[in-house]
């Protein structure tokens, strides 16, 4: 079992392109300030999608949603994903 | 003396929007999630236009990223951001590239007044780049003479 916020690192680690470690990051750092491009965040929706088994909706896909660990997190629980996953 | 001039130009204003891809990440993108990737970002008709051929579409998909990128710079998009598939690159019959924006993005450019969109790709040494200039004009009627 591992903590959301650690998968959430792990993925943005492997997919968001950043020049700093993203397992270092705290909850509300700014993601984009950290060097997100838009693009690494499409990568990183999908392979969120595919950690946790879920589909981010239209309405979600907007800047805010990646904007900081937090914020996707925040996203993660509107679409019924707890605060540990399997 | 100007013949033929029909009205005049009291204010013009051009907004101008630039971005880049790398062709490379695009690629990656493509090979790692498939249809899920091109699916959320690009239309059908942009699929299309790219081809199946791997790098040839990477390299289309980058350009109209970038231009995807460049028009939300140029939209006030601070109370709501349009979804990428409501701007789309469209291929003219002579292959001059336009963009046409439908739904969200369509709405956004209408409240802002603007009236056309030059959109100009180019791509070379792994980057794919594209710059827009929009057009919001408001033209007084009377003839000059």
């Amino acid at each position: 079992m591992s903590d959301v916020g650690t998968t959430i690192r792990e993925v943005l680690e492997a997919q968001g392109r950043l020049p700093v470690t993203a397992l270092s990051l705290k909850d509300d750092d700014d993601l984009y300030e950290n060097g997100l491009s838009s693009h690494a965040s499409v990568n990183v929706m999908l392979a969120l999608e595919d950690a946790f088994g879920i589909e981010f909706p239209d309405s979600l896909l907007r800047k805010a949603t990646f904007e900081s660990v937090a914020s996707i997190r925040e996203a993660l629980e509107t679409l019924g994903v707890s605060a540990t996953s399997d | 003396m100007a013949q033929g001039v029909v009205g005049r130009f009291e204010e013009v204003r051009i907004l101008v929007g630039t971005d880049i891809q790398p062709i490379d990440e695009v690629a990656t993108s493509m090979l790692q999630f498939g249809e899920r990737y091109t699916r959320r970002i690009f239309t059908d008709h942009e699929i299309e236009c790219c081809g199946e051929n791997p790098i040839a579409a990477a390299t289309g998909l980058a350009a109209r990223f970038a231009a995807k990128e460049a028009v939300l710079k140029i939209l006030d998009s601070t109370s709501s951001v349009p979804p990428w598939t409501s701007i789309e690159v469209q291929r003219e019959a002579r292959g001059a590239p336009k963009i046409v924006l439908r739904f969200e993005a369509a709405d956004l450019a209408h409240n802002q007044g603007i009236e056309n969109i030059s959109l100009s790709l180019s791509h070379g040494g792994g980057i794919a780049c594209a710059v827009v200039v929009a057009q919001m004009a408001e033209v007084s009627p009377g003839a000059l003479t």
